[in-house]
């Protein structure tokens, strides 16, 4: 499981923050959202941003195992064949990924 | 004129408990015909009832106590004891989820491969979006405090914006979830895993949706004077429920995501 500097960085500013936070009034609580919270989130934003950029863009290929792809009852939408937030790139139905590749 | 000889609140009668319940059956009775003859006016209709009697019902309640001053500490002390009674009750409901979860991942049966995530499943990687949507809400935690405190100093415009600020990161989390559920390689039909990962989630993302709901009438409240220094407990109780909320999520991104990956 590799992990990037920026998670490691963000993971090192929560651990800091759960000793450094204590009660004290709203401008303490002001100052933590805007030097630690939302930074937080922004090198967070930053490091989920450059993974997916590391990501292949190829479909997996598709293997029909019987414990996957469940169709003991139809959906109740549709032709039943598909799941609530189905993507025809990702998601391949129990015969194998829709249309041609891509 | 009659008074009351002490401080506790005797409700006038009212028919929101009984539309409610109405409500309730037509919605859980409308999902099995949906399911089984495919027609969704009954579930429509108990919808609809259900969302009329939450407005009319949270409605009165705010106009007794705001209002016409029937809450007093006492009956505030009611409130808070029921408030935490209602959360306790959630979390024994997300413990039953948790439960099988780790029922099936920490003894993977054969048919999925003996092991954990089961042969074919690609799990999320923890430390993309889910650790990003882990910091969204640890943020929305400080903002909350952070109007908490606005509020019991009399910050009124402070209050505002770290209650909007609150209710963004909120927005932003159901929003980077939802993208999350369209992205993700594996559906809730990918036998126990998916079954597992879209109930739990899918519950906790229905609690966000409350707790940002829950978090926007305070908001739309505090603009409208009703919360003083003093007595605010309705921000108090959707404050506890968004840390409610964010605890979960918690749970889940460490077993789930992480150690479930």
């Amino acid at each position: 499981m590799s992990v990037s500097p920026a998670a490691l960085v963000a993971r090192r500013v929560f651990a800091a923050a759960s000793h450094s936070s204590h009660e004290g009034g709203a401008r303490t609580w002001k100052i933590l959202t805007f030097v630690l919270a939302l930074p937080g989130v922004g090198v967070c934003m930053a490091n989920a941003y450059m993974k997916m950029q590391a990501h292949s863009h190829e479909q997996p290929e598709f293997v029909p195992f019987p414990h996957l792809r469940i169709r003991t009852k139809k959906f109740p939408w549709g032709d039943g064949n598909h799941s609530l937030f189905h993507n025809s790139h990702t998601n391949p139905l129990p015969d194998g990924f829709e249309g041609s590749h891509h | 004129m009659a008074h009351q000889a002490h401080a506790y609140h005797m409700v006038d009668p009212s028919p929101w408990p009984l539309t409610g319940a109405v409500a309730a059956l037509l919605m859980t009775s409308g999902l099995a015909i949906w399911f089984h003859f495919h027609s969704t006016t009954l579930m429509g209709l108990g919808m609809a009832l259900l969302l009329l009697t939450m407005y009319q019902w949270w409605r009165d309640i705010i106009r007794e106590g705001t209002f016409q001053g029937h809450h007093t500490p006492p009956v505030q002390k009611g409130l808070r004891y029921g408030m935490i009674l209602f959360i306790t009750s959630e979390v024994f409901f997300f413990l039953g989820f948790f439960w099988a979860f780790y029922h099936s991942s920490l003894a993977p049966t054969p048919e999925l491969g003996g092991c954990w995530p089961p042969t074919g499943i690609t799990p999320l990687d923890p430390f993309e979006v889910p650790l990003l949507n882990t910091a969204v809400l640890l943020a929305s935690g400080v903002t909350v405090t952070w109007a908490h405190h606005s509020i019991m100093e009399g910050e009124r415009k402070q209050a505002i914006q770290s209650l909007a600020l609150t209710i963004l990161l909120g927005f932003y989390f159901t929003f980077l979830q939802a993208l999350e559920y369209y992205e993700a390689p594996f559906t809730i039909a990918d036998g126990v895993y998916g079954s597992t990962f879209f109930v739990a989630t899918g519950f906790h993302g229905l609690h966000v949706i409350i707790g940002s709901m829950f978090l926007a009438i305070c908001l739309l409240r505090q603009i409208q004077y009703h919360f003083t220094s003093e007595h605010h407990f309705g921000f108090e109780a959707a404050a506890w429920y968004w840390h409610f909320v964010d605890v979960v999520w918690l749970f889940l991104y460490i077993s789930i995501y992480w150690w479930g990956s």
